[in-house]
């Protein structure tokens, strides 16, 4: 009985483990291999003779350092701004009496939820009028009501959890409804605030088609857009793809990496109860 | 001075209170949508000659959804994006359930299983894309890789229209069931282990115990993940556009690619809105389907 159910473990594990690390093993190795050794057939598994060649291509080639610095300013503002945005808003929800509690929050999620990309065209031109083409702003503002719906599921579930009493203390010591909302609330939901604000910046992280419209200027490109001018006119360089993907890849492996307790525990601790 | 005076003035505190915490968010949504959205009304009810910007745009009715319905390669398109919504919003469900199964396990060691978990979620679309692309590669591709080895004949995954197809709808599914998982496990992870050990002591076995007390449990989960995956999944772009740029031909092409195609390369906005809008109905109709599902078993269960 124990020995099935440890068996079980491990294999769960292995499934796990495989499904999502391969894709990201399988370009690590090949950023090691030569364009000539990517063209034998049967293809290697490991690299044969290791080089550092295409981690050099890929810093040369383009500049990726400064398409990383885009891609942190755009998420890293993005996302403050989002929680901001969001925290206030779940909050005003969730521990106000304001009439018509349910009609705000399901018309906020449904207009938040209209398909950024069906509205790509308007944007852009408005962002035209406004001079933002090529600015991190161009991204910042669409980006963050992009994040706004589930972050704001995610913080109201936190924040109802709250008891009112501990607010009520804080405002009979002298302190402000915002106030106990910025002292109180929001230390206390700090898991929730804190996988909101990871959910957030993934989410800009990865975003792609509005990267490619707004940003036109290649110093100005995101990582998600930088990483397809690697592609040759006609034929695909793997090995310098992969060695660019593996250090694009790298910050967020490692923001994932560190806050991972966090994503998967603030979901679960009072994220998505539906 | 009444204690009633008093109530009446916080009551109304509280209310303007409410209303500024809410103002940010909602001019966020005013400027990011909701002009937008009415711009994108306009647009698609006017004509702008893609060879002449500055020419004034002119008012055309419904001509732009008209010409939609004639236009085979909107008809195509469409039906792709139904059809990658059709496949990997249960897939990915499928594949995120049993992911969020396996991660559900009291695990010794967490993190490797976590990072498992989390990587593909983490993958910017365009990566999963382009990785994908190069898997299924006919000669160095990995796939056809294990094909030979399992003595099969393998095929020009990317250059045939099906083929493509499926090789899509296995990297969105690879992509998205990743979040599924997390949002499930989420919900696993709520549910009170005692009722598990009051079926084990009544005998249930472990598929009774998935059927009659996980999936229940797991509705409000399962819902939530569902619509926020068919929204995305409604605005398939990215996977296939690093994988096919919607070839061959246009077979893999979604619409909003074609979208983007028609308004950012031929500068058709009229046209392109016209498109866009339909594709907002379309999202609607997907979601609305859903509330719906709820309401009724809402009801059913006397809430």
């Amino acid at each position: 009985m124990n020995w099935t159910r440890s068996k079980i473990i491990w294999i769960a594990a292995a499934i796990i483990v495989v499904n999502g690390f391969f894709p990201a093993v399988w370009i690590l190795l090949t950023s090691f291999k030569t364009e000539t050794e990517l063209l034998q057939v049967p293809i290697t598994y490991l690299p044969q003779a290791a080089t550092l060649d295409n981690y050099i291509a890929a810093f040369t080639a383009q500049p990726i350092l400064r398409f990383m610095w885009n891609s942190v300013v755009v998420a890293g503002l993005s996302t403050a701004l989002c929680v901001l945005v969001s925290a206030l808003a779940a909050y005003a929800l969730t521990r106000l009496k304001l009439p018509h509690r349910n009609l705000i929050m399901s018309l906020l999620l449904a207009v938040a939820m209209f398909p950024l990309i069906s509205l790509m065209v308007p944007l852009f031109k408005l962002m035209r009028e406004l001079g933002l083409l090529n600015t991190y702003l161009a991204l910042i503002l669409p980006y963050t009501v992009l994040s706004m719906p589930i972050c704001t599921l995610v913080m109201a579930s936190f924040f109802q959890d709250i008891p009112s009493d501990l607010e009520a203390a804080a405002m009979i010591d002298g302190c402000s409804r915002v106030g106990a909302l910025f002292k109180i609330v929001v230390p206390l939901s700090a898991p929730g605030v804190f996988t909101a604000a990871i959910l957030a910046f993934v989410n800009a992280w990865d975003e792609f088609l509005l990267a490619l419209t707004m940003m036109n200027r290649v110093n100005m490109r995101t990582l998600s857009v930088g990483i397809t001018l690697y592609q040759g006119e006609f034929a695909f360089p793997w090995p310098l793809i992969s060695a660019a993907l593996i250090v694009a890849i790298v910050p967020i492996c490692i923001l994932i990496a560190v806050f991972q307790e966090r994503v998967v525990g603030g979901l679960t601790a009072g994220g998505v109860k539906g | 001075m009444t204690e009633t005076s008093i109530v009446k003035h916080k009551d109304l505190s509280e209310r303007t209170l409410g209303i500024l915490l809410l103002l940010p968010a909602a001019l966020l949504l005013l400027v990011i949508v909701v002009y937008p959205i009415a711009t994108l009304f306009w647009n698609s009810l006017h004509s702008a000659d893609p060879n002449n910007p500055q020419a004034e745009e002119l008012f055309v009715g419904l001509d732009n959804y008209t010409r939609a319905f004639v236009d085979d390669r909107f008809w195509n398109s469409t039906l792709k994006t139904v059809l990658y919504v059709v496949v990997t919003v249960p897939g990915a469900l499928l594949v995120g359930l049993g992911l969020a199964l396996l991660a559900n396990q009291p695990f010794r060691v967490k993190w490797p299983v976590r990072l498992g978990l989390l990587l593909p979620w983490a993958l910017p679309l365009v990566f999963a894309g382009l990785i994908f692309r190069w898997f299924f590669e006919y000669k160095t591709g990995v796939v056809n890789d294990w094909l030979a080895a399992l003595g099969m004949e393998p095929p020009q995954w990317l250059s045939d229209p099906t083929l493509a197809f499926w090789a899509i709808c296995i990297a969105i599914t690879w992509k998205a069931s990743s979040f599924m998982a997390l949002m499930l496990l989420a919900g696993l992870q709520t549910i009170p282990r005692s009722l598990y050990e009051a079926a084990e002591v009544d005998g249930a076995t472990s598929w009774q115990q998935f059927v009659e007390i996980t999936l229940p449990m797991l509705r409000p989960a399962i819902f939530v993940a569902l619509i926020f995956r068919t929204i995305t999944a409604v605005q398939t772009f990215d996977i296939p556009y690093a994988m096919t740029g919607g070839g061959p031909g246009d077979a893999t092409e979604t619409l909003a690619m074609y979208i983007n195609k028609m308004t950012l390369d031929f500068l058709d906005f009229g046209y392109g809105s016209a498109l866009a809008a339909l594709m907002f109905l379309i999202s609607m109709v997907a979601t609305s389907g859903y509330l719906r599902y709820t309401r009724r078993s809402a009801a059913r269960s006397g809430e």
